[in-house]
């Protein structure tokens, strides 16, 4: 590879320590091989990482914040940037390595992966740690660090206020984190636009260790495309293609908070902790309630014709005048149907607050939902709580915990660590209820009645991540769409083929749809590969005993529960498609080497 | 232009009305306007139409608009075409060059911003410019024939005063360039066919054209219902 089509060819890194700023080429073999976002990101993690056992919190581990070839360009809906980090938040069962934990990314849609590019770059890498508060500030070629004392402790809705205030363009395209990453809160996000967030994975507390507060970015400019002509008329198609069909209409309405009672009805939600996968109350705090109640309007991401971010405003109860995004699927379900609350205002409260903190939607509705098991079985008591009566349902409780957590004020410095460090602490047979994989907590689909959901969950690089996909090929594909900047719920608007036709006329290298699958499969072995490094096996890769043990008791599921042989088998084959040992997880030489990825052979042993 | 003195036309162009659902169409934003339009002002014979001051512009439905900001991408690459061997295809839509541009707020509200197309010209009347003897023209005017805001590089001295006053007095559609001063993002309504209103994935955005002094304008309900309905049920249109 000489030429490199469809990207900026550059890379900037900033040095928080040093503050030296340096921008970088980007090798074409890289950019053909690794795509972008994710999967890019992954490969300057790897060059980075040169050997495991790094503190995920020490200035050496960089975060990348990564755009895709599409980002910049008007693609429908590609307006994902890939925060890439080692993450703080997990560990394998059984390591040499005191720091050993997997790689972690985490998506966020909006507007800074196409501004990243705007700015003319193909990613941004943050290394070294400030010595005080900074936030950076990128416009064009300009880059500059300033002081973030004053914001130092300022939670987020406010601080993006502030911060565009203070930069006196409205144009700037910020992220940032909030009390809960400056405090290191193990699950902490990194929010866009007050609302939206690059929530899992522990990203917001990698960025907190390095004292940086946010990044403000503008630009000026548009990636080059190698094949104009072709790519505009893919556009034209792409644009015809989302016009009034039914995706569009189904996403425009309620976004994700139709799953709400979908889901519930299928047995599939996370409720009371993962017990049930059915809230009898789920209407109450559905798409429909919401539209009826809370929903103000419908707001989009860059160029998408979806818009399925709702913003609303509470009117009525304790938190009227509160006004803010949800709820949708996952903050829905996790802070609401998990937690018992149907209380459709207060769900909206704890929604705010958590993304105020700058927590991770999940990861917290997950801990909550751990710790009122736990108070309801008399594990731990009011006192254990800081005097909190913690009981399913209650809101104001919640609201309090959740505080808490991010200031890390008494139980919430050990509820910032996540379930598993709970579990570990409280003991008993609390870690059958942690409902985490490699401690990365479960999102807001029930594993009960999926053993596709489960291989998802129980699999995922970073962790338990609903996303992932439930085998190889559906994995691979969500890795490249993670690579190239599309949503992934925009996906099947796009007709078979046209995406690698699209990436085609921009790169200036003909895709064909093996190279489509298997960059996606380049990246999840190179994830992999790390994770192995670091001692991750395939014991590694489970789920809590709930999933077998105890069967689902409410609802048209009832009575579904996994079965332990079944799912062994199942991933024995998962292990054979991938070509990684059926034992170990280890992938195999062949396989690593038939991708391309030689380079990781030495360090895993082949 | 700029002589017709006419106050509903003057609220009109000052601040883009925020419509309702309700006032639009639902299929068709041209359509939508042109009710509302049709109201206000029907043109007469075309033989006279051309002579007649007419009026055009983007409105905005700010309770339809997402943000999404396809709009800017569209009008970037209309407006900025570039040369692919013998052919002048589209741009690549970069947001920057955009005559029209939408400020996120939070709590979440999206203001797409361009060019009202404002009756009484505030950026003209700033521009310093004497005007040509023979055009009429200063530095800055208003195209006759597209109905936008023009800018006449040749004698523009980069004073930058049209879009202090824009700024000041309308909503600062006007960017002067960074680098010379000169006017710029002044909307061309794209030869008739404006491609935001034509992409816009929500319909958030309409094109209004009306022929102001129209010959319903000013007058009583009652004497317009009397001419519409001559017009609509008794007249027997030439076939």
């Amino acid at each position: 590879m000489e030429k490199l089509s469809g990207y900026h060819g550059v890379i900037l890194e900033v040095d928080l320590t040093s503050g030296k700023v340096d921008k970088k080429p980007l090798s074409p073999e890289d950019a053909w091989r690794f795509v972008g976002g994710r999967g890019l990101g992954m490969k300057l993690l790897w060059d980075r990482l040169k050997k495991s056992r790094l503190n995920p919190l020490s200035p050496e581990n960089p975060l990348i914040f990564m755009s895709g070839p599409f980002s910049g360009l008007p693609v429908p809906s590609a307006s994902r940037a890939c925060v890439v980090t080692k993450s703080p938040h997990t560990s394998p069962l059984k390591s040499k390595y005191k720091f050993a934990s997997t790689i972690s990314y985490a998506n966020v849609g909006g507007f800074i992966g196409p501004e990243i590019r705007f700015a003319g770059y193909d990613g941004i890498i943050i290394s070294g740690k400030s010595s005080s508060p900074v936030y950076l500030v990128i416009e064009d070629d300009r880059v500059e660090l300033r002081e973030a004392k004053k914001f130092w402790g300022m939670k987020t809705d406010e601080f993006d206020r502030k911060l565009t205030e203070e930069l006196g363009d409205r144009r700037f395209k910020t992220c940032y984190i909030g009390p809960a990453g400056e405090n290191l809160v193990e699950y902490a996000a990194i929010l866009h636009t007050a609302a939206r967030a690059a929530g899992r994975g522990g990203v917001g507390c990698v960025m907190g260790s390095k004292n940086l507060k946010a990044i403000a970015i503008r630009g000026t400019k548009v990636p080059p495309v190698a094949d104009h002509k072709r790519f505009i008329t893919l556009l034209e198609e792409a644009r015809q293609g989302f016009k009034g069909a039914p995706l569009t209409e189904s996403w425009r309405r309620y976004g994700t908070a139709s799953s709400i009672v979908t889901s519930s009805d299928a047995g599939s939600q996370a409720v009371k902790n993962y017990r049930e996968g059915t809230f009898p109350e789920a209407a109450q705090i559905s798409g429909v309630a919401a539209e009826k109640r809370i929903w103000v309007r419908d707001f989009a991401c860059f160029c998408c014709p979806l818009a399925c971010k709702k913003s609303g405003a509470v009117r009525s109860g304790p938190y009227a005048g509160l006004v803010h995004d949800g709820p949708e699927y996952e903050t829905g379900t996790m802070l609401g149907a998990n937690l018992l609350i149907s209380d459709l205002e207060g769900l909206m409260k704890a929604i705010y607050d958590v993304d105020d903190y700058g927590l991770d939607q999940i990861s917290t509705g997950n801990v909550l939902g751990f710790l009122m098991e736990a108070y309801e079985k008399g594990y731990i008591d009011s006192a254990f709580l800081d005097g909190l009566d913690l009981k399913w349902g209650d809101v104001p409780s919640t609201i309090q915990m959740i505080g808490k957590i991010a200031r890390r004020e008494g139980v919430g410095d050990l509820a910032s660590k996540g379930v598993r460090a709970l579990a570990e602490k409280i003991g008993q047979d609390s870690s059958k209820f942690a409902i985490h994989v490699k401690g990365h907590e479960l999102a807001a689909w029930n594993v009960h009645v999926s053993t596709s959901r489960a291989v998802c969950y129980a699999t995922a690089n970073r962790g338990a991540c609903h996303l992932n996909g439930g085998n190889p090929r559906s994995q691979n594909n969500t890795a490249m769409n993670d690579c190239t900047g599309l949503c992934s719920f925009a996906q099947g608007g796009f007709r078979p083929g046209l995406l690698r036709e699209l990436l085609s006329s921009i790169t200036g290298e003909e895709w064909t749809d093996e190279d489509y699958a298997k960059t996606g499969e380049r990246v999840y072995n190179l994830e992999k590969a790390m994770n192995y490094r670091e001692g991750f096996r395939r014991e590694d890769d489970n789920l809590p005993d709930r999933f077998f043990e105890e069967p689902l008791t409410v609802g048209p599921k009832k009575g579904a529960v996994l079965n332990r042989d079944e799912f062994s088998k199942i991933m024995d084959n998962y292990y054979q498609e991938r070509g990684w040992d059926i034992k170990t997880s280890k992938p195999s030489s062949e396989k690593l080497k038939s991708l391309g990825l030689d380079f990781v052979l030495k360090e895993i042993g082949s | 232009m700029g002589k017709v003195k006419d106050s509903k036309l003057t609220i009109l162009s000052l601040a883009p009305p925020i419509l309702t659902r309700r006032e639009f169409l639902k299929s068709s934003a041209v359509s939508g306007s042109a009710i509302l339009v049709s109201a206000l002002f029907i043109s007469r014979g075309s033989a006279q139409e051309a002579s007649r001051p007419r009026y055009a512009m983007i409105l905005v439905d700010y309770n339809k608009c997402t943000g999404c900001r396809t709009c800017e991408t569209v009008c970037s690459a209309f407006n900025n075409k570039v040369k692919v061997g013998e052919e002048e295809l589209p741009g690549l839509g970069n947001p920057y060059l955009s005559n029209i541009r939408v400020l996120a707020f939070n709590p979440d509200v999206d203001i797409p911003v361009a060019c009202l197309m404002c009756r009484d010209n505030p950026c003209i009347e700033a521009c310093p410019v004497e005007p040509d003897p023979k055009t009429g023209r200063k530095a800055l005017y208003r195209d006759e024939k597209t109905l936008a805001i023009k800018n006449d590089l040749a004698r523009c001295i980069g004073c930058q005063s049209c879009a202090d006053a824009c700024r000041a007095k309308r909503v600062g559609a006007i960017i002067p360039n960074p680098r010379t001063g000169y006017p710029e993002r002044m909307c061309t309504l794209c030869d008739g066919d404006p491609q935001c209103v034509k992409y816009c994935p929500y319909g958030a955005l309409s094109y209004v054209v009306g022929q102001i002094d129209g010959r319903h304008y000013g007058l009583s309900p009652e004497k317009i219902a009397e001419r519409l309905t001559e017009l609509w049920y008794y007249h027997q249109p030439a076939r």
